[in-house]
């Protein structure tokens, strides 16, 4: 089962089944990984799908849109591999995808 | 001394009479019954913050596929809001990239213009209706023009979609002129579809779902259903917000004065209203388990009803929640929902609200309300005017 694997904070991993087409922050609240809120449902707007990407993934994902880096550097917890949840589109390449989860802002 | 025993809790979005103020009720449900129960039509409600965040977050327990109205649901089309993923995801992502901030920005001069020409007719006069002559035409205007209709068709438009939502008092059910309503917009926009269809594509949200149908993403019914929930949802929601944010200014002068004094408050203006009075009350889902809550049980199958404007004034999330302030810029909290199936168009009526806010003030500066004439509209789940005139200094 092609998956991807979330690092929650203070939580053990889980590892989801990889859906393709769907977003990141759609696969985490369909298995529950706590921390990720999805408060607006995906148009890029709350970041409460704040991740960071292990360091061998981060160049492998589809490029940030300028709309996701303004988000992202808006945040005060921002680190050099955060993406938003809900902009990082999965596929079947995206096997093995591995993200932790960002505190709360 | 007479102690009077307070009156028995009861929650009914279909007693016209609580929709005057529902928030005493609201507070009293959080806290003497966090999972009550409506014996007279059989649903559940939930009220506070974190019950109603878990609930919208957790879809495969509070399912929407039975619809978001505590009434049964009658369309079998699969539309946007009554679907669970994967069915809903596949949907939401054919248009979502058009309703992030980035994406919507751009219709900020054509809000601005379209506010400024509504307002300007009254402003000799001293006298507006913040609904009917303004509130009520600004969002179906932008809808219109996202969706690629006609301007002379918007006063129609929005006659039939302000039917589909009104609920007849003590009516547990779409009244016969919702139906023909809803009915009346599906020829709409099968006359609208098969006219594009002969002509050139267009680059609109109608063009998206033509050409998702032509690569079998979507089907027809579906393109018609996603048109309907858009027209719906673009329409009135922002139409309350807007009355509900002036009809807040007057009741709070003080931060009236503060508003009209620094524009950049505005924003916190929309999100506090949002938080405190936003038109979106409740929305229903239907438990797929039994759920233990609060020492109840739901059981598996039933209609719960969130209550998100009650969720959003739980003294248990916010510091003195009950009280309104525009410095508090609250960007949890519930007026757009929230998980999967939080408003798509949020961005879209933060600028419509934001802008709309702003013509107002610097056109109007201060008004005050007109309480004799205020009228509410009927909906268990969407609470607002259906008038409000406000006085100003004549220009």
């Amino acid at each position: 089962m092609p998956s991807v694997t979330f690092l929650p904070v203070d939580a053990p991993p889980i590892i989801a089944e990889l859906l393709p087409d769907m977003t990141l922050m759609e696969v985490a609240l369909i298995n529950d990984v706590p921390g990720i809120i999805g408060m607006c449902g995906g148009i890029c707007s709350c970041a409460t799908c704040h991740v960071y990407v292990a360091a061998d993934w981060a160049d492998r994902l589809p490029a940030m849109t300028q709309e996701e880096r303004a988000m992202v550097d808006a945040l005060d917890r921002a680190g050099p591999t955060s993406r938003l949840g809900c902009q990082v589109r999965l596929e079947p390449g995206l096997d093995g995808l591995t993200v932790r989860v960002a505190l709360p802002e | 001394m007479i102690e009077t025993a307070p009156p028995p809790l009861d929650y009914d979005p279909f007693d016209y009479r609580q929709h005057d103020d529902p928030y005493p009720v609201y507070r009293r449900l959080r806290d003497e019954a966090p999972v009550f129960h409506n014996s007279r039509y059989d649903f559940y409600a939930l009220s506070r913050y974190d019950d109603c965040q878990r609930a919208v977050r957790d879809f495969k327990t509070f399912t929407s596929a039975q619809g978001t109205s505590l009434e049964e649901l009658k369309a079998q089309v699969e539309l946007l809001i009554n679907t669970d993923p994967p069915v809903h995801s596949r949907l939401r992502h054919l248009t979502a990239g058009l309703f992030t901030p980035a994406r919507v920005a751009p219709l900020e001069a054509a809000v601005r213009d379209m506010a400024r020409a509504l307002i300007a007719p009254h402003l000799a006069a001293g006298r507006i209706d913040i609904i009917d002559d303004f509130a009520a035409r600004l969002p179906m205007a932008i809808i219109c023009r996202l969706l690629g209709f006609r301007r002379e068709d918007e006063d129609l438009l929005r006659g039939w979609t302000d039917t589909v939502v009104h609920r007849d008092e003590g009516v547990f059910a779409m009244p016969d002129e919702g139906m023909q309503a809803t009915l009346k917009l599906y020829d709409y926009f099968n006359a609208e579809l098969a006219d594009r269809a002969r002509g050139a594509s267009r680059e609109d949200i109608i063009g998206l779902l033509m050409a998702a149908q032509a690569e079998g993403r979507i089907d027809h019914q579906g393109v018609l259903g996603y048109i309907y929930i858009l027209s719906i949802a673009g329409n009135e929601t922002t139409t309350k917000l807007i009355g509900n944010m002036c009809y807040q200014l007057h009741r709070h002068p003080d931060q009236f004065a503060e508003v009209l004094a620094d524009r950049s408050l505005i924003s916190g203006l929309v999100e506090e209203t949002m938080r405190f009075d936003g038109p979106t009350q409740m929305m229903a889902r239907t438990t797929t388990r039994d759920v233990a809550l609060h020492d109840r049980v739901i059981p598996a199958g039933k209609k719960v009803a969130l209550i998100f404007t009650s969720g959003n004034r739980d003294e248990r999330h916010y510091e003195h929640a009950e009280r309104f302030d525009v410095h508090r810029n609250p960007r949890d909290h519930l007026g757009f929902g929230g998980g999967l199936h939080a408003c798509l168009g949020a961005a879209l009526a933060r600028l419509e609200a934001r802008v709309a806010m702003e013509e107002l003030l610097s056109t109007l500066g201060y008004f005050a309300v007109e309480e004799e004439g205020l009228a509410r509209m009927h909906s268990p789940n969407v609470r607002g005017f259906t008038h409000l005139l406000v006085r100003f200094v004549a220009r």
